[in-house]
């Protein structure tokens, strides 16, 4: 049997590889996606208060931490029974559009991006943000980072420190806005709306006017037929900040709707000896191993899995932007009125700025709303402390946060299903796809091999190294490709 | 402030948080015995929001942990930008979701933010940087003195060149 190895090499050398395994005739029968080890996060929680862990977990990512900041707050909430007042829940919402609205923006134009706005097949050193700001120009490049700087701006002065907040309370949030920091912030919001809808129009002008993005973009290769899975609500929209977990099947159907606090009861974790990270499923559909369809529990939670779990989006704006994605992507209505979910991979992208138009309208409703200058954000905590489930949309997925403790508020237990870590298996058959558009009867296209891999998990926005409970490093990739015997026929790397 | 200690790493991953342990050395010498227009922070961050951190500074001195077979851990090194572009740059100077620390400064270059010309790295080699805890190992936290040592000594450096 021939391997294909390809290492993205982390911290960890040897460690973390894409393995890809052809069969006799050549062809890729399996790949593997294996993670370096970080070991002891539960372990190391364990025997601490439980009120440290906003400001603990939210240093297990250099990229998201104000997402598993609020995973925490929220799990604390329900540790110590404290329901957060109206005003509490919109602060931190707003807090959490800000975080969103910079971190789209990011995937877009620094990560995601690249690979439509320069190109799929333009070389590795352009296709990053210099390449990016080449092509769109020096002031669209600016408005990317003046995005980014001011809604950090926004992370900082709600949030309490400049990269890693520290306002999450059990029921609360430690700082009230006053008003003329609520006008500053209704003033950035409205900016962020004006550059989502600029970043919707520039991906309509690059990508879909351009039939050979659009082609890639329908083809087989990057499409899976899973459930899809995201939180919603009330009214089945998305939500980021709260709601409940829907999961719809394949063809756009209900399978479930939850409490985030009972995922144990629908997402059971599978075991694979090659890697340290546990694949979720769906555990009512069960686990048929890594393929996609409708009996096969393997799920996807992105920004294309949320849209596909909601009825409409919950602001005007980015409405219009969910009917336009649907249609053109072909989408039929159902009779229940949904659009049937799109399965094509690499319109995650496309979903990603739907949902920054989404979070920058929804940051703007909550700067004007008169709840919002609520001074009386710290309640009182003097309940027992025992159990308490987390739970928000990270930009890279549904992310849940579970701890008990004893009475004293000392914890026993944690569990943490992170955001990239309910991709996992997805990005494992997209990887293998993507390899066999590349790998045929033992011919390995080597050019293009690489991207081509890499293009399918990016769209995920992998967080490796969170996902086993650690900050990210870099990750280049190394392919070897070996024979029958495990000799070295081919290498790249960069 | 015209310049500004970044002590980067995870204090929570053992010796990853050699930078930020170095940070916090360097602010309380800094206490005793200031030295003018010197801001310390700390930051787990890489890529794109390291180089906006700089922004408006004109000296950044980067303490990062640096996962370096050949030396022994522990080793306090002097790096400069363009010793990331050969070998493997220590770990938090890039981001796994946007650009290296090079790329990133060149895109903020271009895109006209005022950012400092003079970044230095001062970084520790590590051993573990795989288990959670808040204690490096042995060799690696007899080295934080040093390397704060090292750090003061730029700044003082900095000082001098300024008046």
């Amino acid at each position: 049997m021939k391997r294909i190895t390809i290492d993205p090499i982390t911290r960890l050398e040897g460690h973390g590889k894409i393995e890809i395994f052809l069969d006799e005739q050549g062809n890729v029968a399996n790949a593997y996606f294996q993670i370096p080890e970080l070991r002891g996060f539960e372990r190391f929680c364990v025997g601490r208060p439980a009120e440290e862990m906003p400001n603990i977990t939210n240093r297990i990512c250099g990229v998201c931490p104000e997402a598993h900041h609020m995973a925490a707050t929220k799990a604390l909430d329900m540790l110590y029974h404290i329901e957060p007042s109206p005003a509490v829940k919109k602060l931190r919402e707003l807090f959490y559009m800000a975080f969103y609205c910079a971190d789209h923006t990011t995937h877009f134009y620094a990560l995601g991006g690249p690979d439509f706005v320069v190109g799929p097949d333009a070389p590795k050193a352009e296709r990053n943000i210099l390449g990016v700001i080449h092509k769109v120009g020096v002031a669209i490049g600016r408005q990317v980072i003046d995005m980014r700087m001011r809604n950090h701006h926004v992370i900082q002065l709600m949030g309490g420190r400049r990269v890693h907040p520290v306002a999450g309370l059990p029921g609360g949030w430690s700082r009230a806005l006053t008003d003329p920091e609520r006008a500053e912030i209704e003033a950035i919001a409205r900016q962020n709306v004006d550059f989502a809808l600029f970043s919707l129009q520039l991906f309509k002008d690059v990508v879909l006017s351009n039939p050979a993005y659009m082609e890639m973009i329908l083809s087989d290769a990057y499409t899976h037929r899973t459930y899809s899975m995201g939180m919603v609500d009330a009214q089945n929209c998305v939500n980021f900040y709260d709601g409940l977990i829907r999961v719809v099947d394949p063809d756009g159907n209900e399978w479930v709707k939850y409490h985030p606090r009972d995922y144990a009861q629908h997402v059971a974790e599978r075991v694979e000896p090659w890697s340290y990270l546990k694949f979720p499923y769906l555990k009512q559909v069960g686990w048929k191993g890594f393929v996609d369809g409708p009996d096969s529990g393997i799920y996807c939670a992105t920004p294309l899995s949320r849209l596909n779990v909601s009825d409409r989006m919950a602001t005007p704006r980015a409405q219009e932007a969910f009917e336009a994605f649907y249609e053109t992507l072909g989408s039929k209505r159902l009779p229940n009125g949904r659009y049937q979910p799109v399965h094509y991979r690499l319109a995650t992208h496309w979903a990603r700025l739907i949902e920054l138009l989404f979070a920058a309208e929804r940051m703007l409703e909550l700067a004007l709303d008169p709840d919002i200058l609520d001074p009386d954000v710290r309640p009182v905590v003097n309940t027992v402390p025992d159990e308490g489930i987390g739970c928000v949309e990270a930009p890279r997925g549904t992310l849940t946060h579970h701890y008990r403790t004893d009475a004293r508020g000392i914890l026993t237990k944690v569990n943490l299903i992170v955001g990239t870590t309910n991709n996992y298996a997805a990005m494992a058959m997209s990887i293998k796809k993507a390899a066999q558009s590349l790998i045929r009867n033992g011919v390995v296209i080597t050019d293009g091999l690489l991207n081509r891999i890499e293009m399918a998990f990016r769209n995920y926005d992998p967080c490796m190294s969170c996902a086993t409970h650690a900050l990210p490093g870099q990750m280049p990739l190394e392919v070897t490709v070996r024979d029958a015997e495990g000799r070295v026929v081919a290498h790249l790397s960069r | 402030m015209t310049t500004l200690v970044i002590g980067l790493g995870n204090p929570l991953l053992t010796d990853d948080g050699v930078g930020v342990l170095t940070a916090r050395a360097v602010q309380e010498a800094l206490a005793a015995h200031p030295i003018p227009a010197v801001e310390v922070i700390e930051a787990s961050v890489g890529g794109l929001r390291l180089m906006e951190l700089m922004a408006g500074y004109r000296r950044v001195v980067l303490i990062d942990a640096w996962v370096e077979d050949t030396l022994p851990p522990g080793t306090v090194c002097r790096l400069s930008l363009a010793d990331l572009e050969r070998g493997r740059p220590p770990q938090h100077l890039a981001s796994a979701h946007d650009a290296t620390l090079p790329t990133a400064l060149a895109a903020g270059r271009r895109l006209g933010l005022d950012l400092p010309e003079d970044i230095v790295i001062v970084a520790v080699t590590v051993g573990n940087v795989t288990d959670f805890g808040e204690t490096p190992t042995t060799a690696v936290l007899a080295a934080v003195p040093q390397a704060a040592a090292a750090v003061l000594a730029e700044l003082r450096k900095g000082a001098s060149n300024l008046r």
